[in-house]
């Protein structure tokens, strides 16, 4: 059983690294084929935290789809775009650095692709506008928005994996990921002039472009837009407080979602269409293929290995997960990366004494993969979106072109988070 | 049934054809290859299609929040372009019909396509075309 587990979930794995075909076909297929030989059963698949489909994950992903489905109707996104966009009185530097903060902020509490999928058609307007070459602008925010990413429980889909394994909060993340984000970004912002350098030339009569743009047009029905942020802050409190409460994440998304769908009126066809069922299918394959793995005793395996490798030092594992992971993920998309490691993790965790150390190890995980996501052209399922609406706008952005500047940032990132995670769990713990 | 209709080729000025389009309020073009033969059907819908940003085909909330400015820059796209670039990139089933076709045979092949105009051939040379309005007026015409 241990070698047809090892043997399809390897198999199903190429498939999805490859995309040889649909990855959602390799993660269900795969599943299906464990559960066809009785690797796995229905009890473990459907039923089980451990071994089979983390419900939570889904259902917080799911909650936090229609959310945004009904959010981005509102214009806020462009409106506060457009507007950082004139504050910048057209300089191309600002601007990009003003649209990448924002893109990291608003990562933070959305998912990835739907940030970027908001803030490209308006960083194409306003290049568009101001004559330059939107290319490094959108590369910057797809980089913003996987390091934003990193700041929150829900802020990418790897976290949600970890938050939902390893039992750590939404305030867990803001205390421990929130700081190093900032610090990431702070670094980010000072690299950007020099990564981009040569791109931020304007024509000085094309900035009156930007400047006569009007961001209040965006937003077409305030009424919405109200309604929408006073569930968006409960939502956010319900989040805050779910520790608190005893009310799961998942819980929070979903009764938000209905909230927000009887007082806004949107139509079920409208916020509906903006839940991707393929990602949560994948996700369900991903579970029950990973679960198999912990069942057959697999993960447990791998756990004791990295122990050793790491001869019970967990300064040594926490640095090994964070680098291998950044490397991984720049490889691989980090969402099967992180389910398949969470448990390994988990493992490790329980034989580490000291708790400061064990939640090292998560942020680790967390850090890696989601900066690791910034690496290359398909790290991150973000960067396939922007550069697919970069070609349909006639700039094409080339795997090596993105990938140079990636590996350089992925690289700037770990050297951050590194000494971070030494001196806050280790030093000053 | 057929009209006389204007035709341009993939080499076509693509502003000379819009032109074309605009000053007799066309619903499209008929386009042939080298050989005269007819290669695709532009509709004027594509043309706008093509001038319109895909930021805003993307966002049409961002329509909302720029100026006329833009509308008087869009023709700017048209400079040193042919009627090649302004046809769709993936590749679409011809509008034709046969000069001798029924009214029902042509409303088919319009509504399967969602096309404005199919050109009408016999023996491979284009013979005319037939517009959605006029497939209309013959409908609604009294026998």
């Amino acid at each position: 059983m241990t070698v047809i587990a090892v043997v399809v979930f390897v198999i199903a794995y190429v498939l999805i690294a490859t995309e040889w075909t649909h990855k959602l076909l390799a993660a269900l297929g795969g599943a299906a084929v464990l559960l066809a030989l009785g690797v796995t059963d229905s009890e473990h698949a459907f039923y089980s935290h451990e071994t089979g489909i983390d419900w939570d994950v889904i259902f917080l992903l799911l909650g936090m789809m229609i959310i945004v489905g009904i959010l981005r109707r509102t214009g806020v996104f462009e409106y506060v775009a457009i507007w950082a966009a004139k504050r910048a009185e057209g300089s191309p530097l600002r601007v990009m650095i003003l649209l990448t903060l924002i893109t990291a902020v608003a990562s933070a509490f959305l998912d990835n692709v739907t940030t970027v999928l908001l803030i490209a058609p308006v960083t194409l307007l306003v290049c568009d506008r101001l004559g330059v070459n939107p290319v490094p602008f959108l590369i910057a925010e797809v980089m913003a928005s996987n390091i934003g990413g990193a700041a929150t429980l829900i802020g990418d889909p790897p976290n949600i994996i970890i938050a939902s394994r390893s039992g750590l909060t939404f305030n867990d993340f803001l205390i421990h990921m929130a700081p190093l984000v900032v610090i990431v970004l702070a670094v980010f912002t000072m690299v950007l002039p020099r990564l981009f350098k040569g791109s931020f030339t304007v024509d000085p009569d094309k900035v009156e472009n930007v400047l006569r743009l009007n961001e209040r047009e965006a937003i077409q029905d305030p009424r919405l837009l109200i309604k929408c942020g006073i569930v968006l802050l409960a939502v956010f409190a319900g989040f805050v407080g779910h520790a608190i409460f005893q009310v799961e994440p998942s819980v929070v998304a979903l009764l938000g979602a209905g909230l927000l769908v009887l007082i806004s009126g949107v139509p079920t066809k409208d916020y509906m269409s903006s839940v991707e069922w393929q990602t949560l299918l994948f996700f369900a394959g991903l579970f029950i293929m990973v679960g198999a793995l912990v069942n057959v005793g697999v993960i447990g395996e791998l756990a004791e290995r990295v122990g050793e490798a790491t001869d019970g030092r967990p300064l040594l594992a926490v640095m090994l997960i964070l680098v291998v992971s950044a490397v991984l993920s720049g490889i691989v998309d980090n969402i099967p990366y992180v389910a398949t490691m969470s448990p390994v993790v988990l493992e490790l965790a329980k034989g580490v004494t000291d708790p400061a150390h064990a939640h090292a190890l998560w942020w680790a995980l967390a850090a890696g993969a989601d900066f690791g996501g910034n690496a290359t052209a398909v790290g991150a399922s973000a960067n396939v979106v922007v550069i697919g609406i970069a070609l349909r706008a006639g700039h094409p952005i080339s795997f090596w072109e993105f990938t140079r500047k990636g590996v350089v940032i992925t690289a700037i990132t770990i050297l951050v988070a590194a000494p971070y995670l030494w001196l806050r769990y280790f030093v000053l713990s | 049934m057929a009209e006389e209709f204007p035709v341009v080729g993939l080499d076509t000025d693509a502003r000379e054809a819009v032109e074309l389009l605009a000053a007799r309020r066309l619903p499209g073009l008929i386009v042939v290859d080298e050989r005269g033969r007819p290669y695709s059907v532009l509709p004027a819908s594509q043309v706008v299609r093509f001038l319109v940003p895909t930021y805003v085909q993307d966002d049409p909330s961002l329509a909302r929040v720029i100026d006329e400015s833009l509308a008087d820059q869009a023709a700017d796209k048209l400079s040193g372009v042919t009627v090649r670039k302004l046809l769709p990139s993936e590749p679409v089933e011809l509008p034709v019909v046969n000069h001798d076709d029924t009214v029902v045979e042509v409303a088919a092949i319009m509504a399967r396509l969602r096309c404005p105009l199919v050109a009408v051939v016999k023996d491979n040379d284009i013979v005319g075309a037939i517009t959605a309005s006029r497939l209309l007026e013959l409908v609604v015409s009294p026998h």
